[in-house]
C-alpha cells in the first residue's frame, strides 16, 4: 500500500510461551513436536482471552471477541485511525522543541502490546483445578518475541485491522516454525527473531524471521530466496539485520543524528532534478566521541559518515572506525609511517579511498578537478553517482574536507546546487541548530574555493546482498 | 495518636461470652481489614482447644506454636482483603501485668509464620501495625496496643478501640474466576522437594499476577481513584459487586541468548483448571487500587494454599502405601459461606471425598462460626474429569498438543488414583507440621514418585 497521509501502521509486540518435548536421538520426532507446538500457538492466538493493549492509553481491545474494548466509543466499526485519540502522547523528542516541516515525513505508528486475560467470564461451574506430573523428557521452553506490523488506511474499520493483526501473528508463527525446524540441532533450537524491512513499492513494510544465532554472513541463500520472493535486484542488500526498519518512535540509542538532510526544504531550481544519497547515514563531525579534532579531523569525520552509511545499509558489520583506527589502517597498507597513529595530521581523498578499501573492502572512484570553478560542470557525473551508487561523497580541497550528500541539477540549464554535510560543526546533536545554521544545507557553486583544486572520493556499492 | 480500630459490635458480645469461662486466659485472633487510615475488625475467633490439657494458670502455658498454626489455618479461610490483624487475650486480673508481653510474642510469631508462606511481597503501602488486645476477665476493661511487626524492637503503641454496628454490612465485593494453565519444572526426589519447587514456580507466576493490569467492571481505573465514585452510601442498595479482569503483560524476552537449549530431562508439573476468587474492601471511600491489590492477592493465595493443602495431605498419607502418585491429582475446591450478621463470606476447601457438612464443622472449629450447610455456596467450582484439553484452543491433529505421546492422565475416566482420605481435624494438621522432616517420608516418597 502506498504510504499516504491516511496510512497508519499498527505494530503489535509481545511474547508467546513456546514449549515442546525433544528427543535427542529422534530428529523427526523432535521436529514434529516443534511443529505441533507452533500449531498450538497459532490456535492460541485466536482465543478469546487474547487482548491488545494500545500503548500509552487506557484502551484494551479483545480482537477475538468482536473488538470488545474498555472504552465505550470504540467498537468493531470504529475507523482504526481514531484510536489515536485515546493515546497520551509523550514528547520523545524532548525539550518540547517542535520539529518544523517534519509532519510530512512522519509515519503514524500505533503500538499495541499483546496481553493475555487469565480471568474468565461467568462464575459458576469452574472446572476444578488439578495438578499433574509429567514424565521425564527433554523439555524446552522459550519465550517467542512476537513483533508484527500491518499497514492500513486510517479509515479501515477496527475489526478488519484486528483480523489482519491476528493473521499477521499466525503468519509470523508459521515463519518462525520454518526457521526453527530448518536450523534446529539436536535439542538446541535457535530463537526466531522477527525483523521488519521497508522494501521499495509495491512491497512496503514486510516482516521476516531470522534465526538469532546465525550471522548474516551465513544467511546468504536465505536472503537470495527473499530477494526472489519480493522481486528485488540481487546487487544490493535489503534483508541484512542492519537494514531493519527503524520505527519513527524508536530513537537511535547511539545518539548520532540520522539523515539530517531530510529536514531541509530542497531548492526550487527550474528544470532541475534532485539526486540524493540513498538510505541512512549518521552525521559525524568535530568534537564527537570526546575526540578534540577541531582543525584537523574534517576528512576523518567525512570518512566516518561514509562508513556509517555502509554499516547501516548492511554491507559491513564493523562499527564506524575511530581516528586511531583510520590512521592504523593507513599504516597497515604502507601509506603512512607508524608515527602517524596518534598524530593530528590531515588526510585527503586518496587516504579515504585507501581506508575504505582496507577496512570495509569498498572500492572508490577518484574524481579530480583542477579548479573549484570546474565543479559546476560535474553535474552529470555527480547525478549519475547518486542515482546508481547513492553513497555519500567525500570532497577535499583547499584546506577543507566536506561530504556531498546530493545535487540538484538541471540538465538543460546546467544549474547546480550541492547538498553539503559539514564536518566542521563543533556543537551537540541539535538538529534545529544544524539545519538553521546550515551545517547540513544546500550550497551554490560559489561555496567552493574557485582557485583551489579538489579531489572527490566516490565510494562504490559492492554488488552483493 | 495511634491507630484507630473500628470494631464490629458483635465482637464485644463474643468477648463477653468468653469472659464467662473459668480459664486463666483465653487467646484468639482478630480478623478484619487494614487500610492506611484505620483498621476494621469484623470477626474474632478463639484459639481452639488443644486436647484435654488443663492449664496451670500461668502465661507460660500459652502455646505460641498452637496459636500460630491456628492463624495459618484461619488465613486460608479468608478471602482477599481480609487478614489476621492481631491477637486478643482475655486474662484474669492477676496476670494482667505480663499479659501484654505475651501478646507481643504472639503478635510477632503469628506475623512471621504467616509471611513465610505467602508468595507475594508486601508493598510500602501495607500497614505493618498489628493489634494486641488485652481484656480483663473481671472488669471487662480493654487495653489496645499495636506493634510494628517489621521492626523487631518495636514497642507497644496505644491505639483506639471503638465498637460500631454494621461495620461490614455494606462492604463491596470484587470477584473473578481465573483460568490456570501453568507448567512448572520440578525436582522430585522427595515430596518436599517437589512441593518446594512448585512453590518457586508459583512465585514467578505470582509476580506476574501482582504486576498485571486489573480492570474493574470492564474499565481501567487509576489506583487512587475511588472505587465507588460518585455514589452516596445507601445501605438499601445492598452489596456492591465488582467484576475484576486480570490481564497479564507479555514476559520479558531473553535478549541475551540466541539459542534455546532443552534442559536436562526432568519432570514438570502442570496445574490446570479454574479457581474462583473473591475480595472485600471496606466501605469508607475505598480506593480502586486497594480492590485490585486485594483480588490479585486472593488469586495467588487460593492457588498457593490449595497446593499446600495437597502436599500437607501427601505428607500425612505417607504411612499408607500409595503406589505411584503420578498422573492427575485433584486440588481442593473452594466454597464460600456467609458469616452470620456480617456483610462478607469466609471460605474453605473441600477435597473430592468431603462434603459441606465437614466444611461447616471446620468453620465452627477454626472460626467459631456457626454456618448452616444450606448457606454454604459450593457450586462455584465443580469437580469433574475433563474429557479434553481444558484450554479452549482447538488443537489441529491431536487433542493434547505437547502430550502427543502419552495418553494424557486427564483422559482417564475413572477418578484420579490418589483421592486422599482425610480427617480435617486440627490436631491432625498440627501433627503434620510437627512431623515435618521425618525420615519416614524419605522411605515412602521413593514409592510415591516412581517414574513410569
Amino acid at each position: 500500500m502506498a504510504p499516504s497521509d491516511t496510512t497508519v501502521i499498527f505494530r503489535v509486540c509481545g511474547s508467546l510461551e513456546f514449549s515442546c518435548w525433544l528427543e535427542n536421538s529422534n530428529v523427526l520426532q523432535s521436529q514434529k513436536s516443534v511443529s505441533t507446538a507452533f500449531n498450538d500457538l497459532r490456535a492460541k492466538v485466536r482465543e478469546e482471552s487474547l487482548v491488545f493493549h494500545v500503548c500509552n492509553s487506557p484502551l484494551f481491545i479483545w480482537p477475538n471477541q468482536d473488538c470488545q474494548a474498555t472504552a465505550g466509543n470504540v467498537t468493531a466499526n470504529t475507523p482504526c485511525g481514531e484510536l489515536q485519540k485515546h493515546i497520551e502522547v509523550e514528547d520523545w523528542n524532548g525539550g518540547g522543541k517542535k520539529k518544523r516541516k517534519d509532519k510530512k515525513n512522519v509515519l503514524t505508528v500505533i503500538n499495541l502490546t499483546l496481553m493475555a486475560e487469565v480471568t474468565v467470564p461467568g462464575e459458576e461451574n469452574c472446572p476444578a483445578p488439578y495438578l499433574s506430573t509429567d514424565k521425564k523428557r527433554h523439555s524446552l521452553s522459550m519465550i517467542l518475541p512476537m513483533d508484527c506490523v500491518i499497514s492500513t488506511a486510517a479509515d479501515e474499520s477496527l475489526v478488519i485491522v484486528c483480523e489482519r493483526l491476528i493473521g499477521a501473528l499466525c503468519c509470523q508463527l508459521s515463519d518462525m516454525k520454518e526457521v526453527v525446524t530448518q536450523h534446529m540441532k539436536g535439542t538446541a533450537i535457535p530463537v526466531p527473531q522477527p525483523l521488519h524491512f521497508m522494501l521499495p513499492e509495491p512491497n512496503g513494510l514486510v516482516s521476516v524471521v531470522h534465526p538469532a544465532n546465525i550471522p548474516d554472513s551465513q544467511l546468504e541463500s536465505y536472503r537470495k530466496e527473499l530477494h526472489k520472493k519480493y522481486n528485488l535486484p540481487e546487487d544490493r542488500p535489503y534483508f541484512r539485520r542492519a537494514n531493519a526498519f527503524q520505527f519513527p518512535d524508536q530513537p537511535y540509542k547511539d545518539g548520532y543524528l540520522r539523515n539530517p538532510h531530510e529536514h531541509l526544504n530542497h531548492p526550487n531550481l527550474e528544470g532541475a532534478n534532485l539526486y540524493l544519497v540513498q538510505g541512512v547515514y549518521s552525521y559525524h563531525h568535530y568534537m564527537q566521541d570526546r575526540v578534540d579534532d577541531n582543525g584537523w579531523g574534517c576528512a576523518y569525520r567525512s570518512l566516518q559518515t561514509i562508513c556509517s552509511w555502509f554499516q547501516q545499509q548492511g554491507y559491513v558489520e564493523r562499527a564506524v572506525p575511530t581516528h586511531k583506527e583510520i590512521q592504523q589502517a593507513l599504516v597497515d597498507v604502507g601509506d603512512k609511517p607508524a608515527a602517524f597513529v596518534g598524530s593530528r595530521q590531515w588526510i585527503g581523498s586518496i587516504e579515504v579511498q585507501a581506508v575504505l578499501d582496507q577496512l570495509l573492502k569498498v572500492t572508490s572512484k577518484i574524481m579530480f578537478v583542477s579548479q573549484g570553478s570546474e565543479l559546476a560542470t560535474k553535474g552529470r557525473e555527480l547525478a549519475n553517482h547518486f542515482e546508481t551508487e547513492g553513497t555519500p561523497v567525500m570532497i577535499g580541497g583547499g584546506v577543507l574536507a566536506h561530504t556531498i550528500l546530493g545535487v540538484a541539477w538541471s540538465e538543460s540549464s546546467g544549474e547546480i546546487r550541492y547538498l553539503i554535510l559539514d564536518p566542521h560543526y563543533t556543537g551537540g546533536e541539535d538538529l534545529q541548530t544544524i539545519i538553521e545554521k546550515g551545517w547540513c544545507g544546500w550550497k551554490g557553486p560559489d561555496f567552493w574555493d574557485q582557485q583551489a583544486y579538489y579531489n572527490l572520493c566516490l565510494p562504490q556499492r559492492p554488488k552483493t546482498i | 495518636m495511634g491507630r484507630g480500630y473500628v470494631v464490629e459490635a458483635v465482637v464485644e458480645k463474643y468477648f463477653s461470652s468468653l469472659e464467662a469461662g473459668s480459664a486463666a486466659f483465653t487467646t484468639g485472633l482478630l480478623i478484619g481489614q487494614s487500610s492506611p487510615q484505620r483498621d476494621y475488625v469484623v470477626l474474632p475467633t478463639k484459639t481452639p482447644q488443644r486436647g484435654t490439657e488443663s492449664s496451670s494458670g500461668a502465661l507460660d502455658d500459652v502455646d505460641i506454636e498452637w496459636v500460630t498454626e491456628h492463624a495459618k489455618q484461619v488465613s486460608r479461610m479468608l478471602p482477599g482483603g481480609l487478614s489476621v490483624l492481631g491477637v486478643f487475650m482475655i486474662v484474669l486480673p492477676e496476670l494482667s501485668k505480663e499479659a501484654m508481653n505475651t501478646l507481643r510474642k504472639l503478635v510477632f510469631a503469628v506475623d512471621k509464620y504467616l509471611t513465610k508462606g505467602t508468595l507475594w511481597d508486601g508493598t510500602d503501602e501495607d500497614v505493618t501495625e498489628r493489634v494486641a488486645l488485652q481484656i480483663c476477665s473481671k472488669t471487662r476493661k480493654v487495653v489496645c496496643k499495636t506493634f510494628d511487626v517489621k521492626d523487631p524492637k518495636s514497642s507497644a503503641k496505644p491505639a483506639d478501640w471503638k465498637y460500631q454496628s454494621g461495620v461490614s454490612s455494606s462492604w463491596p465485593v470484587v470477584t473473578c474466576s481465573v483460568r490456570l494453565d501453568l507448567r512448572l519444572p520440578v525436582l522430585d526426589r522427595s515430596s518436599e522437594e517437589k512441593h518446594k519447587s512448585i512453590k518457586e514456580g508459583l512465585q514467578r507466576w505470582a509476580k506476574r499476577i501482582i504486576a498485571s493490569t486489573c480492570l474493574i467492571n470492564g474499565k481501567v481505573m487509576a489506583p487512587e481513584a475511588e472505587l465507588v465514585a460518585g455514589q452516596k452510601r445507601n445501605p438499601k442498595l445492598g452489596q456492591q459487586k465488582f467484576q475484576a479482569q486480570v490481564l497479564l503483560p507479555p514476559m520479558e524476552t531473553q535478549l541475551e541468548s540466541s539459542v534455546c537449549v532443552a534442559a536436562q530431562p526432568s519432570p514438570s508439573v502442570v496445574i490446570r483448571g479454574q479457581v474462583s476468587c473473591r475480595a472485600y474492601v471496606h466501605s469508607n471511600k475505598p480506593k480502586a487500587g486497594q480492590a485490585m491489590e486485594a483480588i490479585k492477592r486472593d488469586i495467588v493465595n487460593t492457588v498457593s494454599c490449595r497446593v499446600d493443602m495437597l502436599f500437607d495431605d501427601l505428607y500425612m498419607d505417607q504411612a499408607e502405601d500409595r503406589g505411584a502418585a503420578e498422573g492427575q491429582q485433584c486440588l481442593p475446591l473452594r466454597v464460600f459461606a456467609p458469616v452470620p450478621e456480617a456483610g462478607f463470606c469466609v471460605c474453605d476447601y473441600m477435597f473430592p471425598d468431603e462434603s459441606v457438612a465437614e466444611v461447616a464443622e471446620h468453620l465452627q472449629e477454626m472460626l467459631d462460626c456457626s454456618v448452616t450447610e444450606e448457606s454454604i455456596c459450593s457450586g462455584l467450582e465443580v469437580s469433574h474429569v475433563e474429557p479434553s484439553t481444558p484450554a479452549p484452543a482447538p488443537a489441529p491433529t491431536h487433542g493434547t498438543g505437547i502430550h502427543q505421546e502419552d495418553t494424557p492422565p486427564h483422559l482417564q475416566t475413572e477418578a484420579p488414583k490418589d483421592v486422599p482420605k482425610k480427617q480435617k481435624n486440627f490436631g491432625y494438621f498440627v501433627g503434620v507440621v510437627v512431623a515435618g522432616g521425618v525420615a519416614v517420608l524419605a522411605a515412602v516418597t521413593s514409592l510415591l514418585y516412581l517414574g513410569e
